[in-house]
């Protein structure tokens, strides 16, 4: 089986992050306040920061974990309590992004969507041009899942400063592949999920807010500490509550460590041959449209049509002719659809991993011949 | 060969609105069941050259799909069209009697 669905979820991970979990698992429970075992999980949680925060480009303390980059967001953009006219994103996004924002509307006063080009490629002059007095918040996807498009951070971060908007990033797709300095272009906010490019497993995840981000939590239980205060009234609540994924944050922190460990430029570096030449590879076949043709760099991921072809057909055709794990549709984005001009039905995304080989190149490339050939 | 029994699909094309089950086969599909695919109406795909052949049925309100080889195809119907997925299966094993 070749397996270029890693825009999903990793696979597989590397030996260590499956045995750190099994370790983590079969280890006396870590206390988190809550034990009188004794465990000290403090070395377990920092570490994962630590690593973390390396990848980010920010620093450590201000990682708080989550089950994933869908909770960040959820906590991101209610914690600011503004109406969704308030805020300014781009047709890139996600619907981790899209949904809690469009849960905010209220009286018609829809969020502001910048559009994306052809490619997908976010501009930030057209970013620039689409704010309006009343936004308070932009929301930028770092790499699209759908075109492996990358975000100009900078140039976006320099804007939102001379806006005086809060800058917030989902790095859901670039975290562990692309190299950030989240800190250093001015980011407020970031969402992260750890079984993607970041190697660990599903439920783990977090983010991470600058000390002057004006957010606060909407989301309140047990911490193990101060146990009889009930209502937080000074601003001091705080965002880990309810007993934290352990073996996640375990797996999160070896994780990091080998990703650091192999550099992230290196990974960036290996993922983005891999991609070029699929793209080569494809966009020379007759009837097949890769999207994202212009410009070099590009997250791990090729997405394309096939003319007289039904995505989901390619997929499972791939899948089960093939034995080639893809996936077609909208790829949970369905804002950029519109504009790469595979709307209603999608296209096929075949998403590259550190674990891939120019061999799982040919084998798409000869696969995705022959059902042109059939056609 | 027969329909032998249904579940619902792993693919539940959610992202359209249909909801899909595979249909498990007693043996592997053969020719003649894909041929037998062919009394129901809709357009009617057959990709022999692929390295294992691709076959799909598709109408309005309902999609047949699968490879020559494997033991279930799947097919997709419109939500209110579930009740036509039982029908769909008595009409195939009438056809595939042997």
């Amino acid at each position: 089986m070749i397996y270029l669905n890693h825009g999903a979820t990793s696979y597989p991970k590397p030996q260590c992050v499956t045995d750190r979990v099994a370790e983590q698992l079969a280890a006396l429970p870590s206390g988190q306040f809550r034990s009188t075992a004794g465990i000290d999980d403090g070395d377990l949680f920092t570490a994962a920061r630590e690593g973390i925060a390396k990848i980010l480009g920010v620093r450590s303390e201000r990682i708080f974990f989550t089950s994933g980059s869908t909770e960040a967001l959820n906590f991101l953009i209610s914690g600011f309590h503004l109406p969704a006219s308030a805020f300014l994103t781009t047709a890139a996004e996600h619907n981790s992004v899209l949904r809690p924002l469009f849960q905010l509307i209220e009286h018609e006063e829809l969020p502001s969507i910048v559009p994306v080009d052809q490619n997908g490629r976010i501009s930030p002059e057209a970013i620039e041009q689409a704010i309006l007095p009343r936004h308070k918040v932009l929301i930028v996807n770092h790499c699209s899942n759908v075109t492996g498009a990358i975000a100009d951070l900078k140039t976006i971060g320099q804007i939102a400063k001379a806006h005086g908007l809060w800058f917030l990033v989902d790095v859901s797709q670039s975290a562990g592949c692309i190299p950030m300095s989240l800190d250093e272009v001015g980011v407020h906010g970031a969402a992260f999920t750890g079984h993607k490019a970041l190697l660990g497993i599903q439920g783990s995840g977090g983010m991470y807010l600058s000390e002057d981000l004006p957010i606060s939590p909407v989301k309140f239980g047990g911490t193990g500490r101060d146990s009889s205060k009930i209502r937080y009234t000074d601003g001091d609540a705080e965002w880990e509550v309810g007993t934290q994924n352990s073996p996640g944050i375990a797996a999160l922190a070896t994780a990091a460590t080998y990703v650091l460990r192999q550099d992230v430029a290196k990974i960036h570096q290996y993922e983005s041959r891999l991609v070029t030449e699929t793209k080569q590879r494809l966009s020379a076949l007759p009837n097949v449209h890769v999207i994202g043709m212009t410009g070099d760099d590009y997250g791990p991921v090729v997405s394309f049509t096939i003319d007289g072809m039904n995505c989901a057909d390619v997929s499972y055709i791939l899948q089960n002719s093939y034995d080639i794990v893809t996936r077609s549709g909208l790829q949970c984005a369905p804002l950029i659809h519109t504009y790469l001009g595979t709307a209603p039905k999608g296209c096929v995304r075949a998403s590259f991993g550190f674990s891939n080989t120019m061999e799982d190149v040919d084998a798409l490339a000869y696969a995705v011949r022959e059902i042109t050939e059939a056609l | 060969m027969q329909v032998i029994s249904k579940r619902p699909s792993i693919e539940r094309c959610t992202e359209s609105g249909w909801d899909a089950y595979d249909l498990i086969t007693s043996l592997p599909i053969d020719d003649e069941l894909i041929d037998s695919l062919r009394m129901f109406e809709g357009s009617f795909l057959y990709m022999k050259s692929l390295k294992r052949p691709f076959f799909k049925l598709e109408a309005d309100l309902y999609v047949m799909k699968g490879v020559k080889g494997d033991p279930f195809f799947r097919v997709a119907l419109h939500r209110d069209q579930e009740a036509y997925l039982d029908q769909m299966i008595d009409q195939i094993n009438a056809a595939n009697k042997r």
